[in-house]
């Protein structure tokens, strides 16, 4: 039987494939998960209909499909009693060979449908080949697939929904919560990156007086630029200078890997929890496009249209709390693998002594930066705010950076 | 046991130098590691000395023995025909030799170091190896043991490798048995059987199990040449005791008893893992006594690897040294690995047999649906040429996705032709892979063609079969 794409949610329309809990040949009970998809609002389990063999899949993972798709074959458990008595046959045979027998040779495990070349691929780039479902004919692993999966194990290494700040709940007495979907996928992210990374926060204050000045000056001549947008480009100045912050670090193959692409992340405060999609090669745009991208985000995440090409792939996160009032720091959770996290906390007018000794009033910002331990240390922490408390103290300064 | 002692430094240290090792050692120098080779006998282990090429030189002899009494046909006359043994015995002592020598000197040429000793852990990085009047103890990065086999011997039953043999032994015989009794069903035991039947010898088989363990068709085809050739065949029947006098041997089988002038025993062997001091360094162990690795070789200490008969599997040179350069490309960093699904397996009888992939026992077993293609040599013009028309060449596919699953063949250039089975199932290939190309013509290739066109009823040189008969 077909195993079809069903409306899981409310208004669902399409979902993405997230990964395979099962493989070709494994033998299921009703209601064991098969596979996970994700929607823009959760992520789900899609149970088997029935007790059965699974045969093979008619979708890939990463890949986004709409209600009524079938998702896989399923051979229900009469039509797989035949095979599946002469099956525990072999094996009670099998048992019994004489290991040193000639011509005895096969193994029991599953046959890789590759070429040797295929085959080297993956184990360079450390696939199980056993695991992979070939998109060829009969299934055949072909190099793309390998290449597909390469890329797509590398965007969910990059957790798509977690942020630092978490939105407070809306919670009354007595009321329970479902812990599934967005929320639970956040919980896991936040556990894996606590459990893994050693955090070290370290708070700064800036002095935004000049940024604001600046873009007042510039709405005036109706052109209206956030002031995140200013962060995010001096972000990424500060990241050209010490890229450490821009990096992943591989402990299984014992490297810093150090990425000259920034893409930042911007925590979104959606309704359903917050979302962080990614603003692609920030190093490569202007102040203007990256405000004009950064509002654009920030609408599909609250239509919750985001795509997961919106969340896939950043290098650094920022959350600008400092719009909800109040805070004055926090100790953010980085999101696991990257290396760093910034946080813009509220933005209030401050007495300053100013070098001559005046006392003069100035808008100042604190933020708080959560950093990996173990790829960089406290002092090129301290450098990396510093840079980035000069740049915005004295936004001039960012026309130098100008390509 | 040794006091201040003073350890020499190795990248690699190689125990045994068969085919799994001296690969390694060659593979290895290759890559940039500086490789020491101790083996304990001589260069080139059992393989060369004592196992397949010894057991080749003889079938070879026989091969052409046989093709020379019918070379009358092709006009070469002749007044008769001799065969002797010495002359034999000398060649192969010749090819051995100068095989081993050129081992030597690619080792050499490789600047890898030859030890001739036996070696013993002493830790997980060091190693003491100990030759006729010294001792010496190395400490290395990598160690890969590559110690070998030895065969078993049945209870009941004592080589004397005079009238009573075994497989190291059966080679170094001075005179051609007058009759000669072979315990086993493995390639060698087949071997020797066809051979010394050419040679002269009257030649009985007796076999533990019901039927020999290749695909069903060709345990067929060897039956009836076997019996073409007057080789009388023993199943289910197992020795329980031996007895050899000056003149003869009397062997008990469970219902009856024979006597011959030899005996030949191949009935499996075990692994050289004793006296090597893994037990004491805490290798891990399979069940059945072998060394537990993983896909690169490597054992359950990770600087250690293990490759060939010391580790679980089919005993064949074969496998050693694929195993044997996967683990130097491991050891130098490179990602490699070993899977024998498709591990050939040939036997040098008359006609040969090569294998690949599943039979189709098997095939059925796993709960595939199959299809089968059979070509029976008769009908191929070139074996007609040859004169060599015993054998047939088969090969089975998946029903529904017409990929390649075995290929079984018994027949001239069996040996040399398994290879396109063992491609064909390496990339996965379907029928039409096999249809699609033009053959060399005429060749026993053809024969593989015919074969898959079998499947589809289309074989040129068949003639159609009734329904109900393949």
């Amino acid at each position: 039987m077909e195993v079809k794409l069903h409306d899981i949610g409310e208004g669902m329309t399409e979902a993405e494939i997230n990964c395979f809990l099962v493989k070709p040949g494994d033998i299921v009970q009703a209601d064991d998960p098969l596979l996970e998809v994700q929607t823009d609002k959760m992520t789900a389990e899609i149970p088997s209909p029935r007790a059965g063999i699974i045969r093979e899949f008619k979708v890939e993972p990463g890949q986004t499909v709409p209600i009524g798709t079938t998702l896989l074959l399923l051979n229900e458990m009469d039509e797989e009693m035949n095979r599946n008595n002469q099956k525990q046959t072999s094996h009670s045979t099998k048992g019994e060979r004489d290991p040193f027998a000639f011509a005895e040779k096969k193994s029991s495990s599953k046959r890789v449908l590759a070429s040797p070349f295929t085959r080297k691929i993956a184990r360079e780039n450390g696939i199980n080949i056993e695991k992979v479902v070939g998109s060829g004919p009969s299934g055949r692993i072909t190099d793309e697939d390998i290449y597909q999966l390469i890329s797509a194990l590398q965007e969910t290494a990059v957790a798509p929904t977690i942020n630092s700040t978490v939105a407070p709940t809306n919670t009354s007495k007595n009321e329970t919560i479902p812990f599934r979907g967005r929320r639970k996928q956040i919980a896991k992210k936040m556990v894996n990156s606590v459990y893994t990374i050693p955090h070290c926060t370290h708070f700064e204050e800036v002095d935004v007086t000049s940024l604001l000045q600046f873009c007042s000056e510039l709405k005036k001549r109706n052109q209206n630029i956030s002031i995140t947008a200013f962060f995010i480009k001096a972000l990424s100045i500060c990241l050209k200078e010490y890229p450490i912050f821009n990096a992943i670090l591989e402990e299984e193959n014992e490297v810093i890997r150090v990425l000259h692409e920034h893409h930042i992340g911007i925590a979104i405060d959606a309704e359903d929890g917050l979302m962080v999609p990614v603003i692609q090669n920030v190093e490569k745009k202007s102040i203007q496009s990256i405000h004009a991208e950064v509002k654009q985000l920030t609408e599909k995440a609250l239509e919750n249209k985001l795509a997961i090409k919106d969340i896939s792939g950043g290098t650094f996160t920022i959350s600008n709390v400092g719009p909800l009032g109040g805070s004055f720091g926090a100790t953010p959770i980085i999101q696991h693998p990257e290396v760093a996290l910034v946080s813009f906390h509220k933005t209030k007018k401050m007495p300053v002594v100013t070098e001559d000794d005046q006392i003069v009033i100035r808008s100042i910002m604190n933020l708080s930066m959560s950093f990996d331990h173990r790829v960089a240390d406290g002092a090129t922490a301290v450098r990396f705010t510093n840079r980035f408390a000069a740049l915005i103290q004295e936004p001039k300064m960012l026309l130098l950076e100008m390509i | 046991m040794v006091v201040g002692e003073l350890a020499h430094e190795r990248d690699l240290i190689i125990i045994g130098g068969g085919p799994g090792g001296y690969h390694a050692a060659i593979r290895s120098a290759q890559l940039g590691q500086s490789v020491t080779l101790i083996e304990r006998e001589r260069l080139g282990g059992v393989c060369l000395n004592k196992g397949c090429i010894p057991s080749k030189v003889f079938t070879m002899g026989a091969t052409r023995l046989a093709s020379h009494r019918k070379a009358d046909q092709y006009g070469i006359e002749s007044e008769s025909i001799q065969f002797n043994l010495n002359k034999l015995q000398a060649h192969k002592e010749k090819t051995i030799h100068q095989l081993r020598e050129g081992i030597a000197s690619l080792c050499k040429a490789n600047k890898v170091e030859l030890i001739s000793g036996a070696a013993f852990f002493l830790s997980e990085d060091r190693i003491g190896v100990a030759t006729d009047d010294h001792y010496e103890v190395y400490r290395f990065k990598h160690a890969i043991i590559a110690t070998g086999s030895s065969p078993t011997v049945p209870a009941g039953v004592e080589i004397d490798h005079k009238r009573i043999l075994n497989i190291w032994s059966i080679t170094t015989i001075e005179t051609i048995p007058e009759e000669l009794v072979i315990y086993g069903s493995d390639y060698i035991a087949l071997e020797m059987a066809m051979a010394f039947k050419i040679f002269g010898s009257r030649v009985t088989l007796i076999i533990e199990k019901n039927d020999f363990s290749f695909d069903y068709a060709i345990n067929r085809e060897l039956k009836r040449v076997f019996k073409k050739n007057g080789i009388k065949i023993i199943k289910n029947a197992v020795i329980s005791a031996v007895f050899a006098d000056e003149n003869s041997v009397t062997i008990n089988l469970e219902k009856e008893e024979l006597t011959c002038s030899h005996l030949f025993v191949s009935s499996g062997q075990k692994p050289n893992t004793e006296n090597l001091g893994i037990n004491r360094i805490g290798i891990q162990m399979t069940d059945s006594g072998f060394i537990e690795i993983n896909k690169q070789c490597q054992t359950s200490i990770s600087t250690i690897f293990a490759i060939g008969d010391v580790t679980e599997g089919p005993v064949l040179a074969a496998k050693a040294i694929r195993q044997g350069k996967a683990a130097a490309e491991a050891i130098a960093g490179i990602s490699s690995e070993v899977d024998f699904s498709f591990l050939p397996t040939v036997a040098h009888t008359l006609p040969p047999i090569g294998s690949v992939g599943l039979t189709e026992q098997e095939a059925c077993e796993q709960g595939y649906q199959i299809s089968v293609g059979q070509f029976p040599l008769s009908s191929s013009g070139f074996a007609a040429l040859t004169g060599e028309r015993d054998g047939f060449i088969k090969v089975i596919t998946d029903k529904e996705s017409q990929l390649f699953l075995g290929m079984h063949m018994m027949g001239y250039g069996a040996v040399e032709l398994i290879t396109s089975g063992v491609f064909s199932l390496e990339v996965a290939a379907r029928e039409e892979d096999w249809l699609f190309p033009a053959y060399p013509h005429p060749s026993i290739n053809e024969g593989m063609l015919e074969a898959v066109e079998a499947i589809k009823k289309q074989a040129i040189h068949f003639p159609p079969v009734k329904d109900g008969k393949r």
